[in-house]
């Protein structure tokens, strides 16, 4: 088995605010093996953004502190480098795109600057050839005409496009592993598909990881190959995508997959779970689900005693003390160096619309 | 970005007009007549006189004639595009072209009202153009430490004693200051009025021949005054740049700065400055009438012979022809600097289009 | 450090006041109501309660300011018969303000009523007061509007509107605390402080008096006095010493704790009497700038279009003009009064809040409950003010806070030049008092000063405070 990128290892991040602390992830652990796309569901504050800021240690210091754990990446930790060396980590070894492209351009400066500016740091090269890099990396996204464009403003461009620009800026690098934290939630169904189709061919041609969080399960179920699903702070899931969509574990995810509403199936109530999503600062004790699940039927301990993630089945992680083996399986972090079956997709024909094609770019 | 230009400064124009309607009429239709006090004042004139200065007044003002027509008489002399020569019959004889602006004569000083304003508003000019770069850097850089060291202690001491430095009056810190540190009978450090020794016609500008010489001269006379007009203004944009500053460090694209692996000096000067900058620029703006206001009582507690006092001292006098001329110019200094500063917004903010 | 409840040991402590917004809870009801949590908040840190503090002092000096500094004994026995002469100097505006005050705050502590309604109280009460006192004056007032020459209106038009006005007067005496407790109680505010506002304008001031404050003294060193009870600073803000000239431009002394002035008078008097000029220039002054930038931010914001391009004009105008340039032109030209002065600094002030609503109303006129509003075929007013004004009121509030110390600064500066108040004291016209003579009077300098910048300090710390309590970004900055 290939050594994995990224390994984390028992992350927790809290914040102090002036309303007590709040520990928005706890304990969090898996690996993301080279060339792997993770995907981290759940819904909005589990604290699956705070766990991606945090790899990249962007979380602001006051209020916000790692409490405890590591990030490892080939071997050296990442939360105990300096912060020199952590700045030559952020953008090269690991890059990040965000979920509001229309606001995370600066808008005083042009977009051949922006991206010129990262280039022109991790790499040595003269600004000319800057340029011509930044030139390329816009091509390969599939903006046109992009000599011009780099002279551009973020305010001219649309919210699409500006997303290309963010994935260009980030893969100017050659980085090995992405985060892209919500890539495509604040765009438009269709540009969702060229984003993500995009992302998902660029991976392949530089052999790149991806951890893609998302709250939409249709996106992992096109574009991820493992997936971790966060409630409340914790992982309490873990498993191939294959097997995440056949064979859900956790009542939790349980929830999440009944609640898709099915083509042809005529329901009159459309399932949900009941209850809302707990406040971080008042955690439920025992299981944080608990309130919630239907698996409970009055057993104490779900309220008093919080299940751990154990290996429940090969390659498959679950947190609940419900879960068939649960008790008798060995408490390990998820490590999954899995790959899906690359299904030929109908889009993949589409593909000189949408991205460029095969042959050389001349500038 | 021409026709932007074009179109701003025209729209200059009625602002000003509305502006100095507005004092002309306030004026004009006090309970007391300007002609009555004018001519009161000096009581004792010879009939001819009197009856010489009753043609003046009427010819410049058309004094019996309805006050919206006196006032654009008076704009009319005053402005550089008007009516040259007014025949019998409009508008065929009258000539309407551009000609010199005609400010009037002063009562007070039976001098026109032109070199008056001209010996008077460089020594304004200077004082102004002396603080606000200072104020401005000042700010700027106290700002930035202050948003450096946000929520510690140094942070907000410093936040709360700026804002008592804004809330001091001028007015008591000038006379505290000419009192104290420009007094023989405590400490003389600096000097206690006017901008100038009156040895300085013939000093030597640098300093040489056992004389300061007029530079250091005038510099060391322009310290208290500069000090007066400086500290309020910087306070009140040292805690905006702070302000701002802290606003534009929460915004996404400085995430995506650092995600970049800049380092933080590169995020903060390079990146969130220039952004948190604009809002300063329209601030700025809003402070050129307090410097006004600050300059009328700076140049009156230290002596200075600027535009400030010629403001009091015209309307004391009763001299309204010198008095409308002075404020129109204020106006239009002023509303100059807001056109200056529209277009450095509109020059340093790429959103903002000429259109 | 762990005060464990099964968070793996980290210290938590409990989250009081309301949950935070974002992921949604049941655990915590809202325990305030958002007005009381906004001036809860600006009052937490210590700054802005000394401010507040402050402020309270002022207010209280300002209310009794003719008890405790007056020349005019409380009570004395002349030849055998008991007298209050400062009872009989007092001008009916003396007794409506302590009279309003306690009214004020009997209400503040017993909270029976809403704010709108408390206000509507304490403005009947004043009416009353004020009706009350000035009456007994009115013979004196016809006969000074008879002998006068009144250039606005005619002297029969203002014994008409004398006459309309007491009859209003009366009937609001009677009738009106049917009405004031169940609603309508902004309404019966402005009711009742309209004739009051209308009183004052019309009854011209009264013409001075000569009082001749050194009787008192003179008649107490003579023996003819056999007891009397001095207020606690005993002398007027125009008693100018006449009968001891060598106490002029004195420093702090025994009796004359902050010195005298060059013309004789106490400055610890004079300074008292003197914060009645800067709280109520203040206030009305912002009064009036709030009302009208209100007013025309709230039509330019709704109806956009021809009325936003003309506002805009207006606003630029106003803006054009230096004020203090202005409120000294007016002030040489039209004489020195203190309404006229209140309301020339209103009118040049509000173009700032005139901005923020156009902008808050320009925001909100999209919002759904204001489409719901029209929809639902609410008159105007209705919509405008209770609906999208109390949505957009926050940025106001602060520059209003803000604004209260502008005016008092401008009007210090205008009677440090010179062109103030001639019968009321003023601090800033006692600074300019501070280099007459031969040399520096310190003492003149530095309390009036100090009491000008103690107050803008007390209102802008307030008005901080008040800003960072409104604004909704302060819970993401640390």
């Amino acid at each position: 088995m290939a050594q994995p990128l990224l390994e984390i290892r028992d992350l927790t991040v809290g914040f102090d605010t002036d309303r007590g602390w709040i520990v928005p992830v706890r304990n969090v652990s898996f690996c993301i093996y080279p060339g792997q796309t993770a995907a981290l569901v759940g819904e909005s504050g589990c604290g699956k953004s705070v766990t991606a800021l945090s790899i990249l240690r962007l979380i602001a210091e006051p209020p916000g502190r790692i409490l405890s754990g590591q990030v490892l990446m080939e071997g050296r930790d990442l939360l105990a480098l300096p912060e020199t060396q952590m700045r030559s980590v952020r953008g090269k070894d690991i890059a990040m795109i965000f979920q509001e492209p229309m606001t995370s351009l600066n808008p005083v400066f042009t977009i051949g600057d922006q991206i010129m500016e990262a280039i022109l740091l991790h790499q040595h090269v003269t600004a000319r050839e800057a340029r011509d890099i930044a030139e390329r990396s816009l091509y390969d996204v599939g903006i046109a005409d992009p000599g011009r464009r780099l002279n551009e403003y973020p305010h001219q461009m649309s919210g699409g496009m500006r997303q290309r620009v963010m994935i260009a800026m980030a893969l100017s690098c050659k980085p090995k592993l992405l985060i892209a934290d919500e890539p495509t939630t604040a765009l438009d169904v269709t540009i969702q598909a060229q984003i993500l189709e995009l992302l998902r061919k660029l991976q392949r041609q530089a052999n790149m990881a991806m951890l893609l969080i998302t709250h939409d399960l249709g996106v992992v179920a096109e574009n991820a190959d493992v997936v971790g699903v966060m409630y409340a702070s914790r992982i309490v899931e873990y498993a191939t995508v294959e097997d995440l969509f056949d064979r859900p574990a956790h009542p939790y995810t349980e929830g999440l997959f009944r609640s898709v509403p099915k083509l042809g199936n005529l329901a009159e109530r459309l399932a949900t779970i009941p209850g809302t999503v707990p406040n971080p600062a008042h955690f439920p004790s025992g299981c944080k689900f608990h309130p919630r699940c239907h698996r409970m039927e009055g057993d104490a301990k779900c309220g008093q005693i919080e299940p751990s993630l154990r290996e429940v089945a090969g390659s498959h992680w679950a947190a609940c003390h419900h879960v068939p083996n649960h008790a008798s399986s060995p408490e390990t972090s998820p490590r999954l160096d899995h790959r899906r079956e690359v299904v030929a997709m109908a889009t993949e024909d589409l593909g000189a619309d949408v991205l460029p094609s095969a042959k050389e770019y001349r500038p | 970005m021409l026709s932007y230009l074009i179109r701003r400064i025209l729209l200059i124009v009625p602002t000003l007009i509305g502006a100095t309607a507005l004092i002309f009429f306030v004026m004009a239709l006090a309970p007391v007549s300007i002609t009555d006090a004018l001519l009161s004042r000096e009581g004792n004139l010879q009939p001819g006189e009197r009856k010489a200065r009753e043609e003046y007044l009427n010819r410049r003002y058309g004094l019996n004639k309805p006050l919206p027509v006196q006032y654009f008489r008076w704009l009319n002399a005053i402005s550089p595009v008007g009516v040259k020569e007014k025949g019998p019959g409009f508008p065929a004889s009258w000539k309407v072209g551009v000609k010199w602006p005609d400010l009037g004569n002063s009562f007070k000083q039976a001098r026109p009202v032109g070199p008056i304003i001209l010996e008077a508003l460089p020594v304004t000019l200077l004082i102004q153009t002396i603080s606000m770069p200072l104020s401005i850097a000042i700010a700027i850089t106290s700002g930035i430490w202050a948003a450096k060291h946000r929520g510690k202690l140094q942070d907000v001491a410093t936040g709360t004693v700026l804002l008592g430095l804004w809330s001091l009056p001028v007015i008591w810190v000038a006379v505290m200051l000419i009192g104290y540190l420009a007094n023989v009978h405590y400490l003389k450090w600096f000097p206690a009025a006017g901008l100038h020794d009156p040895r300085a016609g013939s000093m030597s500008f640098f300093p040489g021949h056992g004389s300061a010489g007029y530079l250091l001269d005038s510099l060391w006379h322009l310290v208290l005054p500069v000090t007066c007009l400086t500290y309020g203004s910087f306070a009140f944009l040292s805690k905006l740049t702070r302000a701002s500053l802290l606003d534009t460090l929460g915004a996404d694209f400085i995430r995506t700065a650092r995600a970049k692996g800049l380092s933080e000096r590169v995020v903060l000067y390079r990146h969130a400055l220039r952004n948190s900058l604009l809002p300063l620029i329209t601030v700025f703006a809003g402070i050129l009438p307090a410097m006004i206001t600050g300059s009328i009582v700076v140049e009156k507690v230290f002596s200075v012979a600027g535009m400030g006092r010629l403001v009091i001292d015209s309307l004391l006098a009763q001299d309204r022809e010198l008095f409308l001329s002075v404020a129109t110019i204020t106006l239009l200094l002023q509303l100059t600097g807001f056109l200056l500063m529209d277009i450095a917004y509109a020059i340093a903010d790429p959103r903002v289009s000429y259109e | 450090m762990s005060r464990g409840d099964g968070n793996s040991g980290f210290p938590v402590r409990p989250a009081v006041g309301y949950a935070p917004g974002g992921a949604m809870s049941d655990d915590l009801p809202l325990r305030r109501t958002y007005l009381q949590h906004v001036v809860h908040d600006t009052l937490v840190p210590v700054a802005s309660r000394l401010g507040l503090a402050w402020v309270v002092c002022l207010a209280f000096f300002a209310v009794t300011a003719p008890f405790i500094a007056n020349s005019h004994p409380i009570l004395m026995q002349e030849a055998g018969r008991w007298s209050s002469p400062m009872l009989k100097s007092l001008e009916p505006a003396d007794i409506v303000l302590p009279v309003a005050a306690i009214a004020a705050a009997v209400l503040l502590v017993r909270r029976k009523l809403s704010a709108g309604q408390g206000l509507g109280m304490v403005a009947w009460v004043s009416a009353v007061t004020y009706a009350a006192t000035a009456w007994p004056s009115a013979p004196q007032y016809y006969a000074t509007l008879r002998g006068a020459r009144l250039e606005l209106m005619s002297a029969w038009a203002a014994w008409t509107l004398l006459r309309f006005v007491g009859a209003m007067v009366v009937m609001m005496i009677v009738l009106l605390p049917i009405f004031v407790l169940p609603r309508r109680a902004t309404m019966v505010a402005g009711a009742c402080l309209a004739p009051l506002v209308v009183l004052t304008l019309v009854f011209p001031v009264r013409p001075p008096e000569l009082v001749v404050y050194e009787r008192y003294r003179q008649k107490e060193g003579s023996g003819q006095i056999t007891f009397v009870l001095r207020a606690m600073v005993p002398y007027s803000a125009n008693d100018r010493l006449r009968d001891q000239p060598e106490l002029r431009l004195t420093p702090p002394r025994r009796g004359h704790p902050l010195g005298t002035e060059p013309n004789g008078a106490d400055v610890l008097s004079r300074m008292i009497h003197a914060s009645r000029i800067a709280l109520s220039i203040g206030f009305i002054a912002t009064g009036i700038a709030v009302v009208v930038g209100v007013i025309v931010g709230g039509l330019m914001g709704y109806f956009v279009g021809t009325v936003d391009l003309l506002g805009m004009r207006l606003i630029e105008i106003f803006q054009a003009i230096p004020r203090l340039v202005l409120l000294v032109a007016i002030t040489a030209s039209y004489g020195r009064s203190l309404y006229l002065m209140m309301a020339v600094i209103g009118m040049l002030s509000w173009t700032g809040d005139a901005r923020f609503i156009r902008a808050e109303f320009l925001k909100l006129r999209k919002e759904d409950f204001v489409q719901a509003a029209v929809a639902a075929g609410l008159p105007l007013r209705s919509i405008l003010f209770r609906h999208m004004l109390p949505n957009g009121i926050a940025p106001v509030l602060v520059s209003a806070s803000f604004g209260v110390a502008s005016a008092i600064l401008l009007e210090s500066t205008l009677s440090f030049l010179g062109l103030g108040l001639v019968d009321e004291p003023s601090w800033g016209q006692m600074l300019n008092q501070a280099r007459e003579g031969s040399g520096f009077n310190w003492w003149i300098a530095l309390f009036p000063g100090a009491a000008i910048f103690l107050t803008v300090f007390a209102y802008n710390l307030v008005g901080e405070s008040l800003r960072d309590a409104l604004d909704p970004k302060l819970l993401k900055r640390e």
